[in-house]
Formats: C-alpha cells, structure tokens, sequence
C-alpha cells in the first residue's frame, strides 16, 4: 500500500461526496481567526509600541547623570541606530529684575526621534508641529516663563553665560519625564549652545538622556550589549515603567488580545473535534470495509492522519490568506482612529497562524480519530459492533494540554495559567457529571410526559455520554464567547472609569502651607474640582533593616532608582481613594511611626510588613515601620505615593503641598490668575498627556471592539456548524418517525424541545463557568474587581436557547419537508 | 495426509465462540470442525440466528474464535495478530455483502479500484474499467452508489470482490436485498466469475435452492453444525 498517494485520492474522494465541507469549515475558522489575529495582535501591539515610544521621545532611552562612554554610541552607530540627546537641569533665570527656576532642557539635532514638539508663537496662533528642537542660538520657552519675566517672543533670555533669542512657545513635548515635582517651567535650547552656558561644571546636577530609535533587532541587540555596562547611575526607560498609566493600558489590552486569541482557539478547537467526530462516525462502515479489504489498522490510521494534514494544511495555507485580509479589513476599519504609519504585517505572525492551526488541528482532531483505529472489520456483517470511543483521558487530557500551553503562551504566568486552567477544568468535571445524572434520572421521568416532549427529551437521553459531550461542547463555546465579551466591557469601561469627563488635567505644585487655605477657599469660589490637597516632603530611602538599599537592590531595577533620588513623602489619615491596601493593615491605634509601601516598589526592594526603614528628611533620620503594603492606580491623574506615613510622623518638617484638579478648556485663562496670586506655586499641565493617553485608550477600545465582533462571529458559525455535526442521526430518527405516521407539527415541535434544552442547559452551565472563570481572570490576570455579572444569568441561557433551537430546526427543516423515503435513501 | 491437507484451503478445529452476557454466557458457535478444498463452493444454511454470519467472520479473519484453530491456505489465522490477518484478507480473500457495503462517496469505478490500491497496484483502474466491463457496467463508471439501483450496486461489489483475484469468496446473503429476479441475475453472475477466478466460494444463504447450487450444504443450527 502506498498510504500517502492513497490518502490523497480518499480526500479529493470524500471532499467531492461533501463529507469534509463541516470540516473544512471549522479548521477554515480556526486558521482564518487565529491568523487574523495573531497578525491583528502584532501589527497592533507594534504600532501601539511605536506610538507609545513617542512618550520616550524615542524607541530606547538610556537616563545617566553622566555622558555615557563613546565606544556606546559607537556600537548604535555600528547598528545603525539614529541617536539623539538631551541634556536637562535646573536653572534660575534672572530677567526684569523677576527671578525663575527653569527647567533647561539642551537638546540634539535629531531631538525627538519619535513624536514630536508643538509650539506656537502667540496666544492665538496655532500650534505647529515641529520635529527638531531650537536651532543653536535660539530658546523655545514654556510660555509661564514668559509671563514670570515679563518677556516677550524676540527678546533675549539668559541661560548660564549664553544670551539666546526666545523664538517660540513651546506647548508640548513629548518627553516630560517622571517626576513631576522636579518639573520647573520648560526652556529648550540647542545642545551646540549648552558648552556656553557654563553651566555644567563637574559636579552639576544634570541628567542626561541618550535617545535611540531603529530596527527592532538591532535594538533588542544594542540593549542586550549596554545593558550589563550600565552602571547604578544609569537605566535604561522603559514605557512601563517609567509611563505606568500607560503601561498598564497597554498591559491590559495585550491580555486581551491574548484573551481573544485563546477564545477564538478554543472555540475552533471545539468546533473541529465536533465535526472530527461526525466525520468518524461516518466513516466507520467505510473503514469497516477498509479493514475488510486487508488495511492494517495502522494503516488505516494513518491514511486518515495523512488525509487531515493534508486538508490541514491546504486549508491552512488558503486560510492564511483569508486572515490576511481580514486583519487587513479590521485595520480599514480603524484607520481613522490609528496612527499615520501603522506597522507592516508580520510573516511571522502568518507562519504562527498556519502552526495554530495545525496544532489546533491535531490537538482536537486526533482523539476522535483514533476511534477509527479500533473498527473491527466484522462491522461490514453487523452494523452494531461500534468501535470503542478513544479514551475520556486521552480526549480531554490532549485538548486541555494544548489549551493549557496556549494560556500559558499568550500570559506568560504559570501561576495565572493554571488558576484559570484548574478553575476550567474543575467547573467543567464538576457540572458535566452533574449534566449527566440529571440525564440519567430524567429517563425514569419519561412515561409521564406528553408525546412531543417525551420524544424531545428522548433525543437527548438515548445517549448521555454523546448528550453531555454535546452540551459541553456548546458550553464551552458559550463561554469562551461571553469571556470575551465580559472581558471587554469591563475593560472599557474600566477605562473610562479611571478617566472620567472631569478627569484632572492639571497639578499644582510647591504650594506652601500657609497659602493652603486661600487656595482651598479660591477653587471653591471658582468652582474648581480638586483632589485632596497633599503634604509633600522630600526625603531619601537609604537603609532598610539597618542594611544600605544599595546593597539590597537589583540592577536596573524600579527600586534601584528609587534609591538614587529624593522621593516625595507624604502623611495621611486616610488611605486615598484608588489606593488599596493589600498586605497589613492601615495606621495602628498606637500611633507608632508607621509608613505604607506601594506594591511594586516594595517588592523591588524586597520590603515586608515589620521592616524598618530609615529615611533621610532634611538632614535628620527618621526610622519607621511598614504597616502595610498598598496597590495603587497610576493611571487616575491623581497625586500618588511611594511612601505614605502614619500621621504624627512628617508634621515637623519643611514641606509644601499637591494637589490636581480639572479646569476645562474655556477656563484657562484663570491660570493666569492663580499664578498671579500664588507666585511660588508651579501648576503643571497635563492636558495633553490626557488627551493623548485618551486617544490610545480609544484606538485600543475600537480594536478591542472588533477583536470581539471576530470572536462572536466565530463563536455563532462554530455553534451552527457544530449542531449540524451532530444531526445525521436526528435527521434518520426523524424520517423514520415519519414513516410510522409522526405529523409534521409533532416533529416540529419535539425538535423545538430538543434542541432549546440543549441550548438552555448549555447557556445554564455557561453562566456559571463564565462566572467562575471571570473571577480567576479579574482577581489574578487583569487586576480589576469582580462582581457578579446578573444579566449574564438571564442572557445566556435565552441566548443558548434560541441560538441552538433555531440553528437544530433549520439543520432539520427538509426531514419534515422531504418525503422521508428520500431521507433514509440517503443514509 | 499431506496432500489431502495442502488441497483444503479452510480447516477449521473445535472452532468456538461464546460472549458473555449478562445473564451468562452465550455460545453462538461451538464445536465447528471443516475442511474446504480449493476451489470447492460450500453454502452456510440456517436460521436467523444459527450463527451463520459469525462463522463467516472467523473464517475470513474478520472477527477471532474464542476456542478452537482456523487456516487458511496452510497458515493458522488463529495465531496471527490483527495486522496479520488484514494481510491474510488482502492477498487471499474476496467479500460480497448483504448490503452491499460500498463506499457512499467514491463513484462505483473507485470503489472497485480500492482493493487494488491498498496493495499500491498501479494497474488498478484499468483492472477495475475492465471487471466493470464484465459485470456490465461499463456505462456507470462514475456513478456513486446512491445513483444505483441495488442490483447495480451489488455487480459493483461483485466487481470488487473479484478485482484482487482472491483465493476465497466469502459472500454473506448476496441476494438477501434484492427482488428474485435481480437476484437470479446476480447469482449467476457471481458463479461465472468464480468459476473463471477458480476461486472457493463460502456463500451464507437461508435460501435453499441457492445453496443447492454450492457443491456442498453445511447447515448450522444453533451454532453446532448439523
């Protein structure tokens, strides 16, 4: 035998009786979704990355308060990397007898290499986009310093001992770096001029930023090569860090487009092993006579493997394509909302798609197929003699595995990948033996219901084990649809949760305590919303349980540069609203000396409740214990806080306060007023960050939006194409039934029964796993607060109930129109 | 001894098969000892129920005995493993069926060409074209079963039985789904091809004036032979 050549003719063979067309499907839905959207996911995910680098300035940045080595720039150089700096410190400028610490930020030609600087000439001109910084000679300023020192566009400013022509306002650049209270109104300059200032002299406090922007293999290179060269004084950015409201946007809509892919893969997967199994079960007579004309059973099973690589992979290759388009179609349709320049689509990402495919292919498709290994050839005499179904551990066990291993491909977290994957399984063990004793106890009920309903639930009953696989089948794909669904609600309005209409779009800073009250009772006057107003104190972490922090860090890490700079300390009664406490407790009674550590900081430190850390506060050591550990939200536009002390505990030092607040467009004009009033206070704008960060938020919420229409559309043509899998025996049942006289309106109406009870006991279970698995997501994958989805549980079970009813009755309309003869001759 | 046993093509001893039921076990055959000669035709008569079908299983390998020894062509079939067997069908024996059992999805040329691909003959389809021509079909080459009437279909199987030129042809109630007349037809039709393939033919009938026709009558009733 020549198993191959064979197999190939058996596939055109059947593909021509019509016996692959559900088969096809299902792999054809499976390779086209999970094509689309590892391509979808990529090309998004890049271009996203790219859009976000724009708040680097920059694909890469290295931060030092020092030039980094030449032989550094020369190997970007070597990897043709575009390189830029910026030079940034504080000065004070003195002008028309007004004095004002600047921020002075000395910028490259090339500055910025991503994004791009806006500014403006006069209060009513329009902005203009610019793509490099001031030529040498000339300042762009931040248009308070023009009102601090009474200057005017053209007129000289004095920066150091260089005298340069103020050219432009500059109202945004993209680069505004962490810590916001260091943030003095901006003046850029050329770098060529900054040598004539005078000064940077050794010693200064200048921090330097050494941008890169190139080919992603290159930079992954060049950092991997700098990395271990950096010393503690320097770090590499990182957009999740050092960004973190938008690092966990981003983060977030990563998952879900992970999540969307293992919905879109799971829902495949199922509908191929349904529609492996209908294609097994319809090939057991003709593998009967297979093994009857001498096949092996090897062979046997191998000229069916062979037939479904083959089908798998000229679909997959056909179906490649068609993701192709699809993605291309979904970013037609967001072109309005993405960036100009969108990333090119990746081979890599089709090449990953044609794999899924085929893993998915052999995942789901393999199990039911051994079956057919088991035919005993004495079937061609008897009929009867089915072969034994392959093994529930072996159907499963391959299936879950591969689902298991895609989980934990797309979240990288074996902890989350098995809470998730225990809580499936679990859920689903449970209620699928559940399903199945009611199956069995619903059988003694028969006989004292009327006929439709008796023949109905007969359906059902007449085979359990298929029933339940059936029922669990439709589950599963009712949840991986609602998962879907839920995820993205959630996650939307999550996002306009953490930034609501009246979101804060501006801080003030450096507001003295006796000013505290005047300008509480101003923004009520004006009606200004505010944040609480906090006490702000600088001071420097330097020893945790008497060990230095040095020693304790890691290299690079969040923590390490922590420990380098003077943090902002703060003391409060009450925890602040996003902040949630989960380690500890809040202040004790006592009223000990008591500090809360943020999160991520702690573990990077590697902080635990009890510690005691000792702090330098204008040149005296605090020491105090930590009660607690909280998690906070970067992403609320609100003042938030490594550290928080107990009150009682920062009072006697020197410090100033904070606060953020909404003022709408149309008010602006009272900044001026308060700046006027409170001359000291630095109010920083945030408005474009804001809107920025909205628009990313958008952009990701349409993707996520179409991500899910893809995902549902996959999910009602699986659960179509997978109750007419399973109908070939209803249909024969049912042509019978009419040979013995069953009207039309009665088989109507037992199908009705029979298929809604599929799908309300579908739509029951899936609520309930759903729900289950909602809550391992939300509680260890996304971060966010689960609470019970109530419409869940009358929207499922109607959806399961109508979806399938309908889908059941037209898969057997032409049973009752056909005259029955011509039914059973087909069989 | 020799001589007489090289000339059986089927011996068969204390052939047996029980299942175990729920209420027992349940002896469908027992005590079968035979000995066919090459190129004898030998008929299976009985009841429904008399065990004739399963014995045509155990003796083309398609199901094993519970006790008892079969060969085929001088080799013990009973000591060979599944995979042996299949190889023993495809070299060695023919089937015709009841109903037919011919591939739904393949035209009636292809499903007579499927035992001559599993051996990987290059040569099956003019083979096929050819024993099609005979049974006279040759007209209906590409027409899939459904597209048959159900004497048409069984000439196709006869056509498939006899393709691979097997020693033996087991044919299991060939007539049982046809009218008389086509099954007359059908029946002459299988005589004449066995007689030019000179092939032993074990044919299972309820029908007596069809097992007359066979050189010897083996009546079964309740699995024992009579």
């Amino acid at each position: 035998m020549k198993p191959f050549g064979l197999a190939v003719r058996l596939l055109w063979r059947d593909s021509r009786a019509g016996e692959l067309t559900i088969l096809f499907l299902a792999l054809l839905i499976a390779v086209t979704s999970s094509t689309a959207i590892a391509l979808f996911s990529d090309r998004l995910e890049r271009t996203m990355t790219n859009q976000t680098a724009e708040f680097l300035a920059a694909d890469m940045v290295i931060s030092s308060h020092a030039t980094i080595p030449e032989s550094w720039l020369e190997k970007a150089k070597q990897l043709n990397l575009a390189q830029a700096q910026t030079a940034e410190f504080s000065s004070v400028l003195i002008e028309n007898d007004e004095l004002l610490l600047a921020g002075i930020k000395a910028a490259s030609d090339l500055y910025p290499l991503r994004g791009f600087l806006k500014t403006t000439t006069s209060d009513y001109a329009d902005e203009a986009i610019e793509h490099k910084g001031p030529e040498p000679g000339l300042a762009w300023v931040e248009k308070r310093v023009l009102s601090a020192l009474k200057l005017n566009i053209g007129d000289p400013i004095t920066v150091g001992e260089k005298k340069l022509a103020i050219s432009k306002i500059v109202t945004y650049e993209p680069d505004k770096q962490g810590d916001i209270y260091s943030l003095s109104p901006r003046v850029i300059i050329n770098k060529q001029d900054l040598q004539e200032t005078g000064v940077i002299q050794p010693g200064s406090h200048v921090h330097y930023f050494f941008q890169f922007s190139g080919e992603q293999a290159q930079l992954t290179e060049f950092k991997r090569w700098v990395k271990p060269q950096l010393n503690l004084a320097q770090r590499i950015l990182d957009i999740h860090e050092d960004r973190p409201e938008l690092g966990s946007a981003l983060n977030r809509a990563e998952r879900y487009l992970g999540l969307s892919s293992i919905v879109v893969i799971i829902i495949s997967g199922v509908a191929i092993a349904m529609a492996t199994r209908r294609y097994t079960e319809r090939h057991l007579d003709a593998t009967a006579i297979l093994r009857c004309l001498g096949c092996k059973q090897n062979e046997v099973l191998w000229l069916f493997i062979s037939q479904f690589l083959v089908l798998g992979l000229l679909t997959s290759a056909f179906a490649c394509g068609l993701g192709w388009f699809v993605q291309e179609m979904l970013f037609k349709l967001l072109r309005n909302l993405l960036p100009q320049s969108v990333a090119n689509p990746g081979w890599l990402a089709v090449f990953f798609g044609m794999m899924t495919g085929m893993t998915i292919l052999i995942g789901f498709a393999l199990p039911p197929l051994l079956r057919l290994k088991k035919v005993s050839p004495a079937r061609v005499l008897r009929r009867d003699l089915e072969p034994l179904p392959t093994s529930a551990w072996l159907v499963y066990g391959l299936a879950g595995g591969l689902v298991g291993i895609l989980i934990w491909r797309y979240t990288e977290d074996l902890n989350m990948t098995a809470t998730i994957f225990c809580t499936g399984l679990v859920l689903l063990l449970v209620l699928g033996l559940l399903v199945y004793l009611i199956l069995m106890l619903a059988r003694r009920s028969l006989s004292s219901i009327p006929l439709n309903w008796r023949f109905g639930l007969q359906g059902l009953l007449r085979n359990s084990r298929a029933t339940t696989s059936q029922i669990l089948a439709f589950t599963i794909t009712l949840v991986a649809m609602t998962l879907s669904f839920t995820v993205r609600s959630d996650l939307i309005e999550n996002w306009h949760k953490q930034l609501p209409e009246h979101a804060p779009n501006h801080f003030a800073l450096n507001i003295f305590p006796e000013q505290l009250p005047g300008l509480q009772t101003e923004f009520k006057d004006n009606g200004i919303e505010n944040s609480q107003f906090y006490p702000v104190i600088r001071g420097r972490l330097t020893e945790i349980n008497n060990v230095p922090v040095q020693k304790i860090v890691s290299k690079d890490s969040q923590g390490e540069s922590a420990t380098h700079r003077k943090l902002s300390l703060t003391w409060t009664e009450k925890l602040p609203e996003d902040n949630k406490i989960i380690a500890g407790t809040w202040w004790s009674p006592e009223k000990k000396p008591e500090v809360s550590v943020e999160q991520k900081l702690a573990d990077s430190l590697k902080i635990n409740l009890g510690d005691k850390l000792l702090f330098v506060v204008g040149g005296q050591q605090l020491t105090v214990t930590v009660s607690s550990i909280r998690s906070l939200r970067w992403d609320t536009m609100k003042p938030n806080f490594y550290m928080i002390f107990s009150p009682g505990t920062l009072e006697s030092f020197p410090g100033t306060f904070l606060t953020s607040f909404y003022l709408p467009e149309n008010k602006k004009t009272y900044l001026n007023q308060l700046v006027k009033h409170y001359p000291a206070m630095t109010i920083l704008e945030v408005d474009l960050i804001l809107k920025q960060f909205k628009t990313i938020l958008s952009q990701l919420t349409e993707a996520i939006n179409y991500l899910l229409y893809f995902a549902l559309m996959a999910g009602f043509t699986v659960l179509f194409s997978a109750i007419y899998s399973t109908l070939d025996n209803r249909i024969y049942e049912s042509a019978l039934l009419r040979t013995f006289g069953a009207n039309r309106s009665l088989l109507r109406r037992t199908h009705i029964i029979e298929f809604a009870l599929l799908g309300l006991v579908s739509g029951v279970l899936a609520v309930i796993i759903s729900e289950g698995l909602l809550f391992a997501l939300y509680s260890i994958a996304l971060h966010m607060d689960y609470h019970p989805t109530y419409y869940l549980w009358i929207a499922l079970p109607l959806i399961g109930t109508f979806a399938l009813g309908l889908a059941g009755c037209w898969g057997v309309r032409h049973v009752v129109s056909s005259p029955p003869l011509q039914v059973l001759r087909n069989f | 001894m020799q001589t007489q046993q090289s000339r059986n093509i089927i011996v068969t001893e204390n052939l047996g098969k029980s299942v175990k039921t729920s209420s027992g076990t349940l002896h469908i055959l027992s005590d079968i000892n035979l000995q066919v000669a090459s190129g004898e035709s030998i008929a299976i008569a009985g009841e429904s129920g008399s065990g004739k079908s399963t014995l045509i299983s155990l003796l083309a390998g398609l199901d094993t005995p519970t006790i008892g020894t079969i060969s085929l062509n001088g080799k013990s079939l009973t000591s060979m493993d599944e995979d042996g067997r299949a190889a023993m069908r495809n070299q060695l024996v023919g089937f015709v069926f009841q109903s037919f059992q011919l591939l739904q999805g393949l035209t009636a040329l292809e499903n007579v060409m499927l035992p001559l691909e599993l051996r990987g003959d290059k040569n099956a389809k003019n083979a096929a074209v050819a024993l099609l021509d005979r049974v006279g079909l040759s007209e209906r080459l590409t027409h899939t079963p459904r597209q048959l009437s159900g004497g048409e279909q069984q000439r196709v199987a006869l056509a498939r039985a006899f393709v691979s030129r097997p020693a033996i042809l087991f044919a299991d109630e060939p007539t049982g789904n046809l009218d008389s007349k086509t099954g007359t037809k059908v029946i002459e039709l299988l005589f004449e091809l066995n007689l030019e393939n000179n092939a032993t033919l074990i044919l299972v009938t309820h029908d007596q004036t069809l097992a007359n026709r066979c050189q010897r009558i083996i009546k079964l009733d309740a699995g024992r032979i009579v």
